[in-house]
């Protein structure tokens, strides 16, 4: 079905926001499709993470008006009814809205706009054909072809699509498509050898496996000092990470018009503002402490809140680290610290 | 005799002198440790590396993706250049000539004492634009990137693509005049290696007549076409040697002073008022376009505005210690007739 997705687009695009993968100005990123020629089939992945469809790098939460001094009246949004198609993400970006939605739907508060968005949206994903030298998804329990996150699979067999349906979301939106052909034992049997093809192509390997318990009686670990020596402190690693969830929120109040917008804008662990007190202390003076949580918070602190490591292995921050601080060399970093020597030493 | 070499054999003789310099320094305890480039993970890129053991001066390399301004790592000073003992550290840091006009500026507004930084000097090529060569590539992976001759040449998995070396360098590259770090008697001591005597710098600023020749409309169409995919993620500013505010005006929050989303008119604001920030300052080294995770481009209008300076106050950033620099000037009797215009 591969020159159908147009097809696709012109019958759900009435009723779903139809979000794809598309070039703007060099990058490729998802955003809602307006002609569906912009599609871009051909890629390794995005560079800004779909997580921004879910989770904007602005949302306005709801506007206000002003009697001048106190607010008169709030407007809710009207758009979280709205339901949308993800095309095209790949396996790692799937998995990462699981991880976002352990954060959003945490305790007693629940995030209703980021729930009731990926409620009304439905996944189409893609296998991921060719992992990138960065990509390392199968050392974080996951896999190019996983297609548990998503609520239709496709696999990219060339000429056409393997669609499979995985969710009853995903099973009710492809009785939307008869035109779809059945696919054959051939087709399969080639979906599964390029899956077999990927997997093996993944080169980059961490050994994850009980890191947290390597990292916990660590915090104080001069590894941390060598690490961060050349992080330069910008918010490229986290912002352009599909699991970080951490947001500032600031009210943009208009006086002069007497009304106001509450909104919700990305924040990082990596800004020196982001752990300051009122007070004037900040715990997190500099890179070293900012750096440590970083790793700890995907490598250990998320293991043992939620079972699981709060990386996907995407491979994103490696490559676009602008002083490249490799994760890669950090984890293997962490790997070398001698447990036994360590509590001996405390002892 | 004019000598043709080809990029890479002068690559290779810059690194092998600065290895060398460097291995004196640590020997000879000049210094306690040496900021250089290292060897990047990716293809194009190099990461910088912090060295204090002469076995480890090796590790040293010199290219032309050494694109981070190293002078960033001493304000504000980072923790690790500090003993907790001893106090400060004395530095070694190798210095291609944007990394030298930082460190002198840095000097002029009083942030750092040359006395203690040596400035090892290197006779810098060019910075390669990666930004533009990546988004020349397009989807396929570079794996492997050399120079040869005079060409760059990128390779991935069926492919091999050669771009030319003198199109394919920073554009601020092309045009700068300060390759090595520019040095003056009084700077004797702090430069070793290779430096470069110059106390004026010419510029005919060739390179802005297109953009000036624009329409006011076409110019802010240009500045908000290029800042559109910006996602405030601050790479630029903290690239930036010249960014070392305790807290930049964008972080101000008592009262707000700009709006922090990413609405087109809140990133138009942060970069148009870093820039201006910048005027005077900026040293040209291009860090903040190599390192922007989106590739947005930001030196025009540094440029743009290295050229106002040059011309009303006949001042460039970082060359002479003795100088006063516009910004930490106050005269009476200044025109100040650029107030009305619109350029």
């Amino acid at each position: 079905m591969k020159n159908e997705i147009g097809k696709l687009y012109i019958e759900l695009g009435e009723e779903y926001n139809f979000f794809a993968p598309i070039k703007e100005k060099g990058n490729l990123v998802f955003k809602k499709i307006l002609n569906p020629d912009d599609i871009i089939l051909d890629y390794f992945n995005s560079k800004v993470p779909p997580k921004e469809i879910l989770f904007p790098k602005t949302e306005v939460l709801f506007e206000y008006k002003t009697d001048g001094k106190e607010v008169t009246e709030i407007i809710e949004r009207k758009d979280l009814e709205e339901k949308n198609i993800i095309f095209g993400i790949r396996p790692c970006d799937a998995h990462a809205f699981v991880l976002m939605e352990n954060f959003f739907a945490f305790g007693d508060y629940q995030d209703e706009i980021f729930l009731k968005k990926r409620e009304n949206s439905i996944i189409i994903g893609v296998g991921c054909n060719n992992p990138k030298s960065t990509c390392f998804c199968t050392s974080v329990e996951g896999h190019p072809f996983q297609k548990d996150d998503m609520d239709i699979f496709l696999v990219d067999l060339g000429e056409k699509y393997l669609v499979e349906a995985i969710s009853e979301k995903g099973k009710n939106l492809m009785n939307k498509m008869p035109w779809l052909k059945n696919a054959t034992k051939k087709d399969v049997q080639k979906a599964a050898e390029l899956s077999k093809q990927a997997e093996e192509s993944i080169v980059t390997k961490l050994d994850l496996k009980d890191i947290e318990k390597v990292l916990d009686p660590n915090f104080d670990h001069p590894i941390w000092r060598e690490v961060s020596e050349i992080c330069i402190g910008c918010g490229t690693c986290s912002f352009l990470c599909p699991t970080c969830t951490c947001f500032d929120v600031i009210d943009d109040n208009d006086q002069y018009n007497n009304r106001g917008r509450r909104i919700r804008i990305w924040d990082t662990c990596q800004f020196c503002l982001y752990s300051l007190h009122t007070s004037g202390h900040n715990p997190r003076d500099s890179c070293i402490e900012r750096c440590r949580n970083r790793i700890l918070h995907k490598f250990c602190y998320y293991p043992e809140n939620y079972n699981t490591l709060g990386c996907v292995g995407c491979g994103r921050c490696i490559q676009l680290c602008p002083v490249n601080n490799d994760l890669r060399s950090i984890i293997e970093k962490i790997k070398k610290i001698d447990i036994k020597k360590e509590e001996k030493i405390s002892a | 005799m004019v000598m043709i070499m080809g990029i890479e054999a002068e690559n290779k003789e810059i690194e092998n002198s600065m290895r060398e310099t460097a291995r004196k320094l640590l020997k000879e305890k000049e210094v306690d440790v040496i900021i250089g480039y290292t060897k990047g993970t990716v293809p194009l890129s190099s990461a910088p590396i912090m060295i204090t053991k002469e076995e480890d001066v090796d590790k040293l390399i010199w290219n032309n993706l050494c694109y981070v301004n190293l002078a960033k790592y001493l304000v504000p000073k980072i923790p690790q250049l500090i003993d907790p003992e001893k106090g400060d550290l004395k530095v070694g840091i190798v210095s291609k000539g944007c990394v030298g006009r930082a460190l002198i500026h840095l000097s002029v507004e009083k942030q750092i004492d040359l006395e203690n930084i040596k400035m090892i000097g290197i006779p810098c090529n060019g910075i390669i634009n990666r930004k533009r060569i990546e988004k020349e590539i397009g989807e396929k992976e570079i794996l492997e990137f050399f120079t040869s001759e005079n060409d760059i040449i990128v390779k991935g998995k069926g492919f091999e693509q050669k771009f030319s070396y003198d199109e394919y360098i920073n554009e601020l590259c092309k045009v700068c005049k300060v390759k090595a770090p520019p040095t003056l008697a009084e700077l004797a001591e702090t430069c070793v290696g290779e430096c470069k005597e110059i106390s004026s710098v010419d510029d005919d600023f060739e390179d802005l007549i297109e953009f000036e020749s624009k329409s006011s409309e076409e110019k802010w169409e240009y500045i908000k076409d290029s800042l559109e995919t910006c996602t405030k993620c601050y790479a630029c500013r903290e690239a930036c040697p010249m960014c070392y505010c305790n807290l930049c005006f964008v972080d101000q929050n008592k009262p707000i002073w700009f709006g922090k989303t990413t609405d087109l008119s809140d990133i138009i604001v942060f970069h148009l008022v870093r820039s201006m920030h910048l005027a005077g300052r900026c040293v040209a080294c291009g860090a903040c376009s190599s390192v922007c995770p989106v590739g947005i481009d930001l030196n025009l209008i540094t440029r743009k505005l290295e050229k106002i300076v040059k011309e009303r106050f006949n001042f460039t950033s970082g060359i002479d210690p003795k100088k006063t620099p516009p910004m930490m000037d106050f005269r009476m009797d200044d025109a100040e007739e650029f107030m009305l215009e619109e350029d």
